[in-house]
């Protein structure tokens, strides 16, 4: 079973509930559904990669930080992603790569730009069957 | 619908009284209408600005303005007070878009001389102002420059030859808040922000051309220059990528250190700590160099403007700056509570400072009206605070399936708007319904005392990131 992600409501901003065989899976899936909000997904070619080492004391503080990671280059360097592999995920970090290319107005459609992930109604969860994230985004 | 319990002090004030839930350390004050507040009450704002009660050292009670709406930690349109001594400061209480705020500037064109050359206009402003995602700043900072920027502001510009010093007295704190230190905003942040600058953003973010259509206090629209017919430029964005992320690398650092300073809140967006700490004074340093690098992004944006306004009409036109007003920021001030005299901390999210006299800019959707408010003295029940916009309705995806973005900028241009926008969403995303009545939010605010209606601007001319 391959991973998937939906788009939650907010009152003035977003949510992504994604779902995967793993956690890390699930993490994948979220960082595609953000990458969704801010492109077309199917449009970036993997060009270029970046390699991600976040840290944080907990689940939360470390997926927050890895989706802060890919903003940061989106800003930083116009940089996108859409292939995501997660590495290794230990209580104290994660450590993954993205691919992805550098942001074309004629070739990618630009949507809505994202200030950061947030910690409001934060889960993540193993249920039944496999692993369930659920994070909302500032816009 | 909440189960918090709201008791009515007036026609335009509630009360969600400490009693309501364990950990409040004081009342929350809501200026609504019974009507806006039955829309508040369908989302959890009123729940946050209940969590924003149990902050450490809040003075006075949680303020909630009639445009809330539901944020992350604190509410958005929502004003905490704490004690300088004792109290916290909550990077959340500022937001991801540190001193994200409006600029209005007059103009000496009348609406009869712009109309018939106002799609060329709106044209030419979607050209020179870079709007919204991806788009990098025609100005590139050396790291000299962007040092600058942080510490001094839009005077960074005027001495680069973008803007004048008259620009800088219509600026609150003159674009420069004491206590700004670039040491204080990380690599990450800077590198962020540096090629933002001059840029607009997305979201809710834009640049609107506008007439005068009602002038409500004759005497203070001419001090501005500005009477009915008469043109005017409302800007609103921010600190772009520089506020998020120093919002960011200060949520996670107050998030660190919270059990040392045995903090515990109800939501970890709400993320503090003492102000007198290291940590708070470092946030303090960094939030002031993005404040100041947000006034800078507004003011160049504003130079932008003006250039092509003189490019579609003539090089005489002129475009002196009303006000520039923060609404996302954290500032010192002093206020009587209870009858004493105390130095607070005033969180302003979603907030303008309204103190007597000083302007307050509402800006409305991109179909309705935007107001020029004045503070009035009745603000200092609000730590000297109005509101700051009419306030989301409807979700994005709610807004989204109403209509398309063609059908949007048709029915815009029916109605005389000239909508450019370089995303879909900027429009489908922004659309009119997808706010509150902005009447109703400024009848409250007028009511209420905290501000008065100086005029009405409606919108012309659009552009969208």
């Amino acid at each position: 079973m391959g991973g998937e992600f939906q788009l939650l409501e907010h009152p003035s901003d977003i949510g992504i509930l994604a779902r995967g065989t793993s956690r890390e899976e699930a993490l994948i899936e979220v960082s595609k559904g953000m990458t969704s909000i801010m492109t077309d997904p199917a449009r970036i070619r993997s060009a270029e990669e970046r390699v991600f080492h976040v840290t944080g004391s907990d689940d939360a503080s470390q997926v927050i930080n890895w989706l802060n990671e890919i903003l940061f280059y989106f800003d930083s360097e116009g940089l996108i992603f859409a292939d995501f592999a997660v590495d290794a995920w230990t209580s104290q970090a994660i450590d993954g790569r993205a691919k992805g290319e550098h942001v074309e107005a004629a070739r990618h459609e630009l949507r809505t730009a994202v200030k950061a992930a947030t910690y409001h109604q934060f889960e993540l969860k193993e249920t039944a069957n496999g692993w369930e994230l659920r994070v909302f985004l500032d816009i | 619908m909440l189960s918090i319990p709201i008791e009515r002090v007036d026609e335009y004030r509630w009360r969600i009284p400490k009693s309501a839930r364990p950990g409040m350390r004081t009342d929350a004050l809501i200026f609504a209408s019974e009507d806006l507040l039955e829309a508040i009450r369908r989302d959890q704002s009123l729940e946050q600005a209940a969590n924003v009660a149990t902050l450490p050292g809040i003075v006075g009670p949680a303020i909630a303005m009639p445009d809330i709406h539901q944020g992350y930690g604190f509410p958005i349109g929502g004003v905490a007070a704490t004690d300088i001594e004792t109290g916290v400061v909550s990077p959340g209480g500022v937001g991801f878009d540190i001193n994200c705020g409006v600029r209005l500037l007059a103009s000496s064109l009348h609406v009869d001389e712009v109309r018939p050359r106002l799609k060329s206009l709106v044209h030419q402003l979607f050209r020179d102002v870079p709007s919204g995602t991806g788009q990098s700043s025609r100005l590139k900072l050396s790291d000299a420059d962007l040092d600058d920027v942080l510490q001094r502001g839009p005077q960074w510009a005027v001495q680069h030859g973008i803007g004048s010093t008259a620009d800088l007295d219509q600026t609150e704190e003159r674009g420069c808040m004491p206590g700004a230190d670039p040491q204080a905003v990380s690599s990450r942040a800077k590198q962020r922000g540096r090629p933002q600058i001059g840029t607009l953003g997305s979201g809710n973010h834009f640049l609107e051309v506008q007439v005068v259509d009602e002038v409500f206090d004759r005497e203070a629209a001419e001090r501005y220059n500005l009477d009915q017919g008469k043109i005017t430029v409302l800007i609103h964005t921010g600190s772009r990528g520089l506020g998020h992320q120093v919002c960011t690398d200060y949520v996670a650092e107050m998030e660190r250190v919270m059990e040392r300073y045995q903090i515990r809140l109800p939501d970890r967006q709400l993320a503090c700590a003492p102000i007198q700490s290291p940590e708070g004074q470092r946030y303090l340093r960094a939030m002031a160099s993005a404040a100041n690098f947000a006034w800078t992004n507004r003011h160049c944006i504003a130079q932008a403007a003006r250039d092509a306004f003189k490019r579609v009409f003539d090089a005489d036109v002129r475009m002196p700056l009303i006000y520039d007003v923060a609404h996302n920021i954290a500032k010192i001030e002093t206020h009587q509570v209870d009858g004493k005299s105390r130095r607070v901390l005033v969180h302003r999210k979603g907030a303008t400072r309204a103190f007597p006299g000083q302007p307050v800019f509402v800006p409305g959707s991109m179909g309705t009206a935007s107001y020029l408010l004045l503070g009035r003295p009745g603000s200092s029940e609000a730590f000297g605070s109005a509101c700051h916009g009419a306030g989301r309705l409807l979700s994005r995806s709610a807004s989204k399936k109403g209509a398309s973005a063609k059908e949007i900028q048709k029915e815009l241009e029916s109605r005389g708007i000239i909508v450019e926008s370089l995303t879909r969403e900027g429009l489908t995303e922004e659309r009119p319904e997808a706010y509150k009545d902005i009447e109703s939010v400024v009848d409250v605010v007028h009511n209420a005392g905290l501000a008065s209606r100086v005029a009405r601007l409606k919108p012309i001319g659009v552009i969208k990131g």
